[in-house]
């Protein structure tokens, strides 16, 4: 199984697929998670303290707004797990943790940063379109290790 | 794989079939287990319980029209007090909105995967260019004259 | 109090606050002056068309949700008391979306509505000042349409430099007191006790008290006020009285020894305002020790800087430090007294341009109050800055007393 980060992060149709094609998920759900349940805290209603943007720094500098470096210290750290990436763009439709255009540009440049195998797609709007996306992402994702890696 | 303070999970189901409706899925999931809660949304199941049960259940519930249920996990439990909008008062979560579109496209993404599964050839998609600034000139020229 | 048991619902408008750390500090700001903060309900629909609607279009798909919620906001929707926009600090973007929804709110509807942009170093007690202006204006209309002073009534202004009181029968002025803050009880005892001497009344037979500035909620307590109330709200109230101008549009700034603050009024209801100042170089503290290194007093400052000539001195105070090194150079250099000092007035009044009156519309009248309106060389250099006449009105000091001797007045009859 590989570790695949997706973007938008909070994808439903990109953590479907990923499982689906047997592999795991690097999404925002489990940063998120790993957040609103860490003892202690009470930060509602994501738990992201005064502390997170500081450790967003590690990924954009001061000057950068707290809320691209608050979004950062979630995204960040699933970037530096992910071992392959699939990067869906439509910025039109991305609310929420995919909100802030400077945050998906960081995000994004993180990750084709990254020494990994990216597959980058756009989201489809017709049948024909939407056969071309899931069968791409199908040959991409069974091109990827299906064994555990070290 | 997120398990809550309590050892539990939440997978979020979304049933987008013309066999299976959300509440045959809801009794499927009703029957099977009784360690489990079930929380119907406007856009999907959410189920929650220990983390097997969740994965065996909600595997059962994709079995039953495969490529037209998807699964995504979610990071809160349903109901948490910090998202819920009963608790924060007003309309819906900044994400909901980007889970309304994406649901919009599972139609697609169903069909898709069942051409994906029968083998069915992939037809070249032909995504229309940018139009060249001579054959725009063309177009110009003609329109004027005409 | 009654009012403040009624619980207000303020929709926040944001793209990112529960992200940036500052969530919690938004709530506890909320709580305290018991609103809370919800997400507008809204039409989905209309987030497809927002972007045209207002003729706006962003990247970010978080700002189309705070113009839709706008939109739910104005066109009753979701139904809520005041409306809170907020956007991260630094971010371009978000920052002309925040103006243009508070400008769309504050336009198409008579909700209050206050902007802010925060860094995930922001407090609950930097919010809570504009927390409560936004739920005093939700709450009390009715207490905010009084017009007249009425009965005897006391006023305490507890400001970081220095604490004034006012002590007012039947609409008129009687006693005040100014004194430097040392301690805010003690400060204020003493500038109340000079008040009180002044006007001839004893202090059993003031019938009403009104508390602001940063000391208010410990004076309130401490003299068992009817009215505890922050400056932006007090302020506005106050400079439209004074100034007779109660009825239509004003803009009233105030330029106080710590902060600074620019309001714009409608019928004496504060509307848009903006508050703080990057730094003392913008406010009051800065021509205090400018009057020092000058050797004047800070009451002859003004003259002084009236005679003189800003242009013949270069001189920036966006950070006092850098002020001052300005002021010590100049001086170095042979400048004369009178340019130097017509330069500070004019560089704290740019700050106030720079920072504060990019986000504030300026409607006539000007009104400048606050300390540093009795420099005369400030007014000068707002007129001369702005192209328009500014208007000092009689006791501008003493702003924030009367105001709240003002609105404490309408508890009298209670």
């Amino acid at each position: 199984m590989t570790k695949v980060f997706i973007y938008p992060t909070n994808s439903l149709i990109l953590s479907d697929l990923i499982e689906r094609f047997g592999h795991t998920p690097l999404a925002m759900m489990e940063g998120v998670h790993d957040k609103i349940t860490t003892i202690g805290i009470d930060s509602p209603p994501l738990n992201i303290t005064p502390e997170d943007p500081k450790y967003g720094l590690k990924y954009a500098a001061v000057e950068v707004p707290a809320g691209v470096r608050g979004r950062m210290s979630i995204v960040g750290p699933l970037i530096d797990k992910a071992e392959a990436a699939i990067i869906v763009d439509d910025a039109a439709i991305s609310f929420g943790c995919m909100g802030c255009a400077r945050t998906n540009e960081l995000t994004k440049f993180l990750t084709r940063d990254k020494d990994i195998p990216v597959l980058e797609l756009v989201y489809p709007y017709s049948d024909a379109e939407g056969k071309d996306f899931v069968y791409k992402i199908g040959e991409f994702l069974n091109s990827l290790p299906k064994e555990e890696q070290s | 794989m997120t398990i809550h303070e309590d050892g539990t999970l939440t997978k979020l189901v979304v049933i987008s079939s013309d066999s299976v409706l959300p509440i045959d899925a809801a009794l499927e999931i009703y029957e099977s287990e009784t360690n489990i809660t079930i929380k119907e949304t406007c856009f999907g199941t959410m189920v929650t319980g220990p983390e097997d049960t969740v994965n065996k259940v909600v595997k059962e519930v994709v079995e039953m029209d495969k490529n037209h249920i998807f699964v995504k996990e979610r990071g809160f439990p349903p109901g948490d007090d910090r998202r819920c909008r009963a608790g924060r008062g007003g309309g819906p979560r900044p994400g909901f909105h980007f889970l309304r579109n994406e649901i919009g496209m599972l139609p697609i993404i169903g069909k898709a995967l069942d051409d994906y599964d029968n083998n069915v050839p992939l037809e070249k998609v032909i995504r229309p260019e940018k139009l060249k600034v001579s054959h725009l000139k063309d177009i110009i020229k003609s329109e004027i004259t005409r | 109090m009654s009012e403040k048991d009624q619980r207000v619902k303020v929709a926040l408008v944001s793209c990112g606050s529960e992200f940036a750390g500052v969530q919690p500090q938004l709530d506890s700001a909320a709580e305290q002056v018991n609103a809370q903060l919800i997400y507008p309900e809204m039409d989905i629909s209309s987030l497809d068309t927002i972007e045209m609607e207002f003729g706006l279009q962003v990247a970010s798909a978080d700002l189309k949700l705070m113009m839709a919620r706008a939109k739910a906001v104005v066109e009753g929707t979701a139904h809520v008391d005041g409306v809170f926009v907020t956007s991260c600090f630094r971010c371009a973007e978000a920052a002309i979306v925040r103006n243009e929804v508070r400008r769309y709110i504050h336009q198409n509807s008579e909700i209050p509505v206050i902007s802010y942009s925060f860094t995930e170093r922001t407090t609950a007690a930097t919010l809570l000042t504009r927390m409560e202006a936004l739920t005093t204006i939700a709450r009390r209309r009715h207490l905010l349409a009084r017009e007249k002073q009425s009965g005897i009534t006391v006023g305490l202004d507890s400001g970081s430099t220095t604490t004034k009181a006012a002590v007012m029968r039947d609409n008129k002025l009687i006693g005040e007191g100014w004194v430097p803050t040392v301690n805010v009880i003690e400060s204020a005892r003493k500038a109340y006790d000079i008040a009180l001497e002044q006007s001839g009344i004893k202090e059993e037979d003031v019938q009403a008290i009104g508390t602001t500035g940063y000391g208010r909620f410990l004076l309130g307590e401490h003299f068992n006020a009817q009215l505890v109330q922050e400056e932006i709200t007090v302020n506005s109230k106050g400079a439209v009285y004074l100034a007779d101008t109660q009825k239509g549009p004003a803009t009233v700034i105030d330029i106080g020894g710590m902060d600074n603050k620019a309001i714009s009024v409608e019928d004496g209801i504060p509307g848009m305002f903006t508050m703080g100042g990057i730094c003392a170089g913008a406010s009051g503290r800065f021509l205090d020790m400018t009057a020092k290194r000058l050797g004047v007093e800070i009451t002859e400052l003004g003259k002084l800087a009236v005679k003189g000539m800003h242009d013949k001195v270069e001189m920036n105070s966006y950070c006092i430090v850098f002020g001052i090194q300005s002021l010590v150079n100049s001086l170095a250099q042979g400048s004369a007294a009178q340019d130097v000092a017509a330069a500070a007035c004019h560089s704290v009044v740019e700050q106030i341009f720079e920072q504060q009156l990019q986000e504030v519309e300026v409607k006539e009248p000007l009104i400048l109050v606050g300390g540093s309106s009795l420099i005369e060389g400030v007014p000068k250099a707002l007129g001369d800055l702005l192209k328009i006449d500014v208007v000092v009105p009689p006791h501008s000091q003493l702003i924030g007393a009367i105001g709240a001797a003002l609105l404490a007045s309408g508890y009298v009859e209670e």
